[in-house]
């Protein structure tokens, strides 16, 4: 008994030296930022209309999904301190606050995609600051995760 | 390890005076160290008062990061959890005078639930120690004791603490008396600090940028009351106690981060660096515990029983997350654990050469939760085990030792269901279900095998042995959004008891100048218990599931100690451990918090005028992590300069003990690796200065 399981660990020990060569994915995927991209910080959309989304996602290996989520921003509980500083309306409780949020698949096997989608704003929601969440993951399981802050105003 | 733990257990209670093997003070007898060596097969590390006193910090596991192959998870100042070898939670036993420690051990934000200034020595058994414990005793075992047995009417010692970093002081006091056949002793201790000190003006986090006030991580402010009274009764052989003791902790979480997510308040968290503010967490902890034991000169009998109630609240501010509406009040979760265990245990000699051992135990738990937030389900389980033990002396320096244990434990889990409804589609809404009504029965058998051989200054160990765990409620049965880690974390009704095959070494060379100790280990899991992130998505947060994997893992912790002349010793120690997946999705990455390898050097001069006395200094080198699994990051290396001095003055008849500790001398921003808030890139306390002064009456 004791044998065999020496025999076993010395056998595992084995298999680890052999199989540590394998290719590891250690770096997260990328949400391209540029100009193009879209939604960006501060965007102001109107109730009624339509988020015309749009990001470039790239990793070293292989894409896994993404997420976006919009929840509200009116009781101030996050601040982004990236390069922009959007100007935020004052702190209020939710209404009837829009909350989105929709996963979607990236085709097998890519490394780079171009994710659009048009994400239709109720009418009947909390005008307000809202976060736009985008959540990336590549196929080993790191998320890369950018936030970006929108504004929600009346339709014109 | 059951030897080391019952003999241990047996020398404080019946020696006259303690006799405790003092392995890190200045008093070692060779003798007794070769002995100490020779007692089991396992690689155990006894910790005196002496050194415990000397090391002392901000919590118990802190003091005994300086065992090789021990590590500290902290939270924050005050708080932190142990591991050994780099497991942790349910995959190591804390006990307290021979029972196990029932706090909520799988959660990563909260500590050890224990009162250090109560404990008379402890003990570090690092491998599987399931013979003894039965499930969890994977990665070894705490053994903590505080039953030192009064040797005066009255007798007692009171101390006075503080530590700079985070502003805190601290009172401690016990008695103790022994009157004829009973014994009495009463602890108690009051610790109050404030928040933490880093050496950075502002912590970066994702995209966001959090200043910090006078260096201080706001809210990590917290205290801690605890207190004991032990009432015993001796005679003849005859031994029995019954000690209650209590722990209350309340501690702030870092205000502008609660888990992952940055926060903004209108709370005036800067208005004071001493109050707690949300979001925080208190823990109580009660004990009962009854120790009994009866020995002759052929047979021992001991027996155990325990009542714990563990007690846990946390508190945040009230958001809307996702679905979930702007919840009623700030009781995020709380946790009520009840814990009944029940262990007797035979020891006796037969054929001169055998000493055999057997023992049985039974445990039953009930854990209760409530609160806006969920992670576990309300559960209760109940398990039994028996055991029996061999130690066979072949000659005096060569000690065989076999055992076996068999264990069944029985969990059932409550349904839960969230308190909002979440749309399913466009006109319907449900109460989601977060776990199903559950039962399981997991059966085990363990064993573990070892020898002892010494010759001339050589003691050389090795032990081989099998452990398990029964898989906690969460892995089972978690079906739910973590908001503190912003993560699905999605349970497997179907897993089994993570077994663990591990093989021991330990090679122990002493002259009366030099001592050397290597402990290298060899480790296998079949089915390690991992919760796997995947690349999926469910209601908005990358979804994680419990996976059984193939894990292998080895490493050593390596130790010199040299005395240089009456007044100067040195001493060289390090761990280092591999860990990697052999199978599932993970095949080829590491273990979560994966530990990096560590070197500790120091020198210390010791002198004895008007009592003794020592000063030190030690240089603790730590290497870079880059062995990480999704979605951990990479640590850098550092390393910190650490001084310490301490000198016993006699009093008449008291005597007076000063000890003084100054940790990161150079005031160095680095980052731990298996530290609670490196996830969200908050670097390790600055600069620190410790005093103690004791008087012992």
């Amino acid at each position: 008994m004791k044998k065999n399981f020496l025999s076993l660990m010395l056998l595992c020990a084995l298999c680890a030296c052999s199989s540590s060569d394998e290719e590891k994915d250690m770096t997260k995927p990328e949400v391209v930022e540029s100009d193009t991209a879209c939604p960006l910080e501060c965007d102001t959309y109107h109730k009624g209309g339509t988020i015309p989304f749009k990001y470039l996602f790239k990793d070293n290996q292989e894409l896994g999904n993404f997420n976006i989520e919009i929840h509200n921003n009116f009781d101030h509980h996050t601040h982004s301190g990236s390069a922009v500083e959007c100007e935020l309306g004052a702190q209020k409780q939710p209404q009837n606050p829009w909350v989105y949020n929709k996963s979607f698949e990236i085709p097998e096997g890519v490394s780079t995609y171009l994710a659009e989608e048009g994400i239709a704003i109720p009418t009947d929601i909390d005008a307000g600051d809202y976060h736009f969440m985008i959540r990336l993951t590549d196929k080993a399981s790191w998320q890369q995760i950018k936030s970006v802050a929108i504004k929600i105003v009346d339709a014109e | 390890m059951t030897l080391t733990t019952i003999l241990a257990a047996t020398a404080m209670l019946f020696a006259a005076n303690d006799s405790t093997i003092v392995l890190h003070g200045v008093t070692v007898v060779d003798a007794a160290k070769r002995d100490f060596q020779m007692k089991s097969s396992q690689n155990s590390v006894r910790v005196s008062q002496t050194y415990l006193e000397e090391n002392v910090a901000g919590s118990l596991m802190q003091s005994l990061e300086g065992i090789p192959g021990v590590k500290a998870m902290s939270i924050g100042s005050g708080q932190s959890k142990p591991t050994i070898r780099g497991l942790g939670f349910n995959r190591m036993v804390v006990t307290e005078d021979g029972i196990k420690h029932e706090g909520q051990q799988w959660g990563d934000d909260h500590g050890l639930e224990m009162d250090q200034f109560a404990i008379d020595h402890a003990e570090v058994v690092k491998g599987p120690a399931a013979l003894l414990h039965g499930s969890d005793a994977i990665g070894g075992v705490l053994n903590l004791f505080t039953n030192h047995v009064p040797v005066t009417p009255f007798e007692g010692a009171a101390q006075v603490f503080g530590r700079t970093n985070n502003g805190q002081i601290g009172f401690s006091a016990k008695v103790g008396g022994r009157h004829k056949r009973f014994f009495y002793r009463a602890n108690m201790t009051f610790v109050d600090y404030a928040d933490y000190k880093v050496p950075t003006d502002s912590i970066q986090y994702y995209s966001y940028y959090i200043r910090l006030k006078d260096r201080c991580l706001r809210n990590t402010a917290g205290k801690e009351q605890d207190g004991s009274v032990t009432l015993g009764y001796m005679h003849n052989g005859f031994h029995t106690d019954i000690r209650v003791s209590d722990s209350y902790s309340k501690s702030g979480f870092f205000a502008n981060a609660h888990g992952l997510e940055v926060r903004l308040s209108d709370i005036d968290y800067d208005h004071s660096s001493r109050d707690i503010d949300l979001p925080y967490q208190w823990v109580n902890h009660l004990k009962v515990l009854s120790h009994t034991v009866w020995q002759n000169d052929r047979w021992m009998l001991e027996a155990n029983l325990a009542y714990q109630k563990n007690m846990r609240e946390e508190h945040s501010e009230p958001v809307s997350h996702g679905y979930m509406p702007i919840p009623d009040g700030s009781l995020e979760r709380r946790f009520s654990k009840d814990t009944y265990t029940g262990k007797v245990g035979i020891r006796c000699g037969f054929a001169s050469q055998h000493e055999l051992r057997a023992g049985a135990s039974v445990e039953h738990q009930r854990n209760k939760q409530s609160g806006w937030g969920f992670i576990i389900p309300s559960f209760t389980s109940t398990s039994a085990g028996a055991y029996v033990f061999d130690r066979y002396t072949v000659q005096e320096n060569l000690i065989l030792n076999a055992g076996m244990r068999y264990d069944h434990a029985h969990t059932h889990m409550h349904h839960y269901e969230d308190w909002y409804e979440t749309p399913i589609s466009a006109t319907e809404s449900v109460f989601k279900q977060r776990s199903a009504e559950m039962s399981r029965n997991f059966n085990s058998i363990t064993w573990s095998a070892g020898i002892n051989y010494g010759t001339g200054n050589w003691v050389f160990k090795a032990n081989v042995g099998k452990s398990f765990r029964v898989p906690i409620p969460k892995e089972l049965g978690a079906d739910g959004i973590n908001y503190h880690i912003f993560r699905y974390e999605k349970g497997n009704p179907q897993l089994d008891p993570e077994e663990s095959y591990q093989l021991d070494c330990g090679i122990f060379w002493d002259n009366q100048v030099l001592t050397i100790q290597i402990d290298p280990y060899l480790n296998y899991f079949p089915n390690y218990i991992y919760m796997n992130p995947t690349p999926d998505y469910v209601e908005g947060l990358q979804l994680y599931n419990y996976a059984q994997s193939r894990v292998f893992r080895w490493g050593f912790e390596a130790q010199v100690d040299y005395a240089i002349s009456s007044h100067w010793e040195a001493q060289l120690k390090g761990e280092y451990l591999y860990a990697e997946q052999l199978s599932g999705e993970k095949k080829g990455y590491t273990l979560p918090f994966s530990t990096p390898w560590s070197v500790d050097g120091g020198v210390k001069y010791l002198f004895d005028w008007k009592g003794k006395g020592f000063a030190g200094l030690n240089a603790h080198i730590v290497g870079t992590q880059n062995e990480i699994v999704p979605p951990e990051k990479t640590t850098k290396g550092h390393w910190t300069l650490n001084a310490s001095a301490g000198k016993h003055f006699a009093l008449g008849a008291t005597t007076l003990k000063v000890a003084l500790h100054a940790d990161n001398l150079l005031n160095k921003r680095y980052y731990d690796h298996t530290s609670y808030y490196r996830l969200i890139d908050v670097p390790e306390p600055g600069r620190n200065f410790s005093l103690m002064v004791g008087l012992e009456f």
